[in-house]
């Protein structure tokens, strides 16, 4: 544990060093924030008309009549909560895939900066050297994952309807945030340090990481569209799959990390 | 100390190190000479721990170097590789503590503090690496082999592309960490600094082509040899030594070069031949090996010496 804590000092003073590398994820955090309240607030403002006026709304009043305690909102209130609830898987996987270059790069940086032959001489071993890599990119992501909701609700509750606000603090909207993203994000970024460890070039492993946002593109997608809807009993399974491709993927990770590849051919 | 036993390595088709052995002991020096792709590198690596050979084993102490081991056992081992691999962004004094937690120092910082106060960088800590000179990145990096105060080193090229002064204080710190019973195996190709800092030398193409000591290597490859300095020229005297069943006389200006089976039985018998010819003797000493010439006949004819004097690579 010990050697993991020596690695994640060095990749986080690495990232305080150069913030710059983290400005894809804020960026991406940020937009990704700003978009429901677009939706919501800003084009209802603009055109002059409210979104219960619409009948394409019709399945947010459904779900939240079903919803004791929030089933007193106001028709533009519960629309504009279904929303932001909505939104909040984009919000919490969105930084995510900012920090998904930090982790791509995390192997395939360190042999081309040639300071990974010295670590590998030292008694970490792999598992050590992976996890340490994987919350150098997690745990940055995480903060601002944190940083991002709660600034979200902020804003939900200064310029939403009243009420609003009280959706994003429902069971289901905080395990979204704080057990559904942690896990999501602990998944994909151990695909990007797999994928830094078995390309040989910093572009490469970009370019295969950022297909990692895909099957996350999806499921937001998926969730928006109805198709699917993120209730305790589908939070919990899907929480219980992603412990166990957690584990997997370290498992992986580790199997596929050949020192002696990464040594004697890597260029 | 340190030892390796029929270490052979394959890339494939290619054999990098074929059938390599030797033992070493606490305090030696040991020198890989080779030409570039002969396997030093590769060699450097299997004793780290950090490639498996093919065939063959690693022993540190009493321990096998293995996949399970290796671990444990590079905290005893000091790799510097052939170019520092410092942290450009991070200040010096990081990039070592870092190293020192993960051999899992029991003081980091007093450890880091140490170094840098051995290698006078005390005051150079807060700087970022990438502003240091090549030199001083070299420094940073022998500095973080010594951290954890492993019990082997194992130095690729510690002295290359350093400036004279620079090279000089890497190899006056190769002295003082043999003075303190560290076992060192240095790849250079650097051949000066070899003669002035290893006490054995392996000449590697792959296999192993000589192990020997670098006066030991030029004895057998050349025949042992005495300078004689005269007042006069030597040319005068090529002959009283010729007559005198000496063989290989060589004379140059005022200095005889004489080929002899045994250095110390020989000297009386030459200034003794020399005197009585009316020469005046001003020096006699064993002619210095040129580890050059060694070096470059043993690649030039590949030279196998006997097996039981050197290619298993023993100690005398």
């Amino acid at each position: 544990m010990s050697r993991i804590l020596a690695l994640l000092g060095k990749e986080l003073a690495d990232l305080r060093q150069n913030p710059a590398l983290f400005f894809p994820a804020v960026l991406a955090g940020g937009l990704s924030m700003l978009l429901p309240f677009f939706i919501a607030i800003v084009v209802p403002a603009l055109a002059g008309e409210r979104l219960s006026d619409s009948s394409d709304f019709e399945i947010a009043l459904e779900m939240y009549r079903d919803q004791p305690r929030l089933r007193d909102l106001e028709p533009e209130a519960a629309i504009q909560a279904w929303i932001f609830q909505q939104f909040l898987v984009l919000l919490v996987l969105t930084p995510v895939t900012g920090a998904m270059s930090i982790a791509a790069y995390s192997i395939v940086g360190e042999k081309q900066a040639r300071t990974l032959e010295p670590l590998l001489a030292t008694p970490l071993t792999t598992f050590e050297l992976l996890a340490a890599k994987v919350l150098g990119a997690l745990l940055p992501a995480l903060g601002l994952t944190v940083a991002t909701f709660l600034l979200y609700l902020t804003g939900v509750g200064v310029f939403a309807e009243p009420g609003a606000f009280r959706a994003l603090l429902l069971p289901a909207s905080l395990a979204v945030v704080f057990v559904l993203g942690p896990l999501t994000s602990l998944a994909a970024l151990q695909l990007a340090v797999c994928v830094s460890s078995r390309v040989n070039d910093a572009r490469s492993a970009q370019q295969i990481g950022a297909l990692i946002v895909l099957p996350l593109t999806a499921a937001f997608i998926l969730q928006i569209t109805g198709m699917f809807q993120l209730t305790v009993l589908v939070i919990a399974s899907v929480a219980l799959a992603l412990v166990g491709a957690d584990i997997g993927l370290m498992l992986l990770g580790i199997a596929l990390f050949e020192r002696e590849s990464i040594l004697t051919r890597w260029k | 100390m340190l030892s390796a036993a029929h270490l052979t390595r394959r890339f494939g088709e290619r054999v990098a190190v074929d059938d390599v052995s030797f033992e070493l002991a606490p305090g030696e020096v040991f020198a890989l000479l080779g030409p570039n792709g002969a396997g030093k590198t590769t060699t450097l690596r299997m004793l780290a721990g950090l490639i498996a050979p093919s065939s063959g084993t690693v022993r540190l102490g009493a321990e096998v170097l293995s996949r399970h081991t290796a671990p444990r056992l590079r905290g005893r081992i000091g790799l510097l590789p052939e170019t520092p691999g410092l942290w450009d962004r991070l200040p010096v004094r990081q990039n070592l503590l870092v190293y020192a937690r993960l051999h899992g120092v029991a003081d980091p910082a007093a450890a880091v503090d140490e170094v840098l106060e051995r290698f006078g960088m005390r005051d150079r800590g807060r700087e970022p690496a990438a502003q240091l000179s090549k030199g001083l990145k070299q420094r940073v990096a022998l500095a973080r082999t010594l951290l954890h105060v492993p019990d082997v080193l194992l130095l690729d090229e510690p002295t290359a592309g350093l400036d004279p002064e620079s090279a000089r204080e890497v190899r006056e710190l190769i002295l003082r960490l043999r003075s303190e019973r560290r076992t060192i195996v240095l790849s250079t190709h650097n051949l000066d600094e070899v003669e002035r800092v290893a006490d054995r030398v392996a000449v590697l193409r792959a296999r192993l082509v000589a192990v020997d000591t670098p006066a030991a290597l030029h004895a057998r490859l050349f025949g042992a040899r005495m300078r004689v300095t005269l007042r006069q020229p030597a040319a005068t005297f090529a002959s009283v030594l010729a007559r005198a069943g000496f063989r290989d006389v060589q004379a140059q200006d005022q200095t005889l070069s004489i080929a002899v089976g045994e250095h110390l039985a020989s000297a009386p018998a030459i200034v003794r031949q020399l005197v009585e010819a009316g020469a005046d003797v001003l020096s006699v000493m064993p002619e210095q090996a040129r580890l050059e010439d060694v070096y470059l006949r043993l690649l030039e004819d590949e030279v196998r010496l006997k097996p039981d004097a050197t290619i298993e690579g023993r100690r005398p």
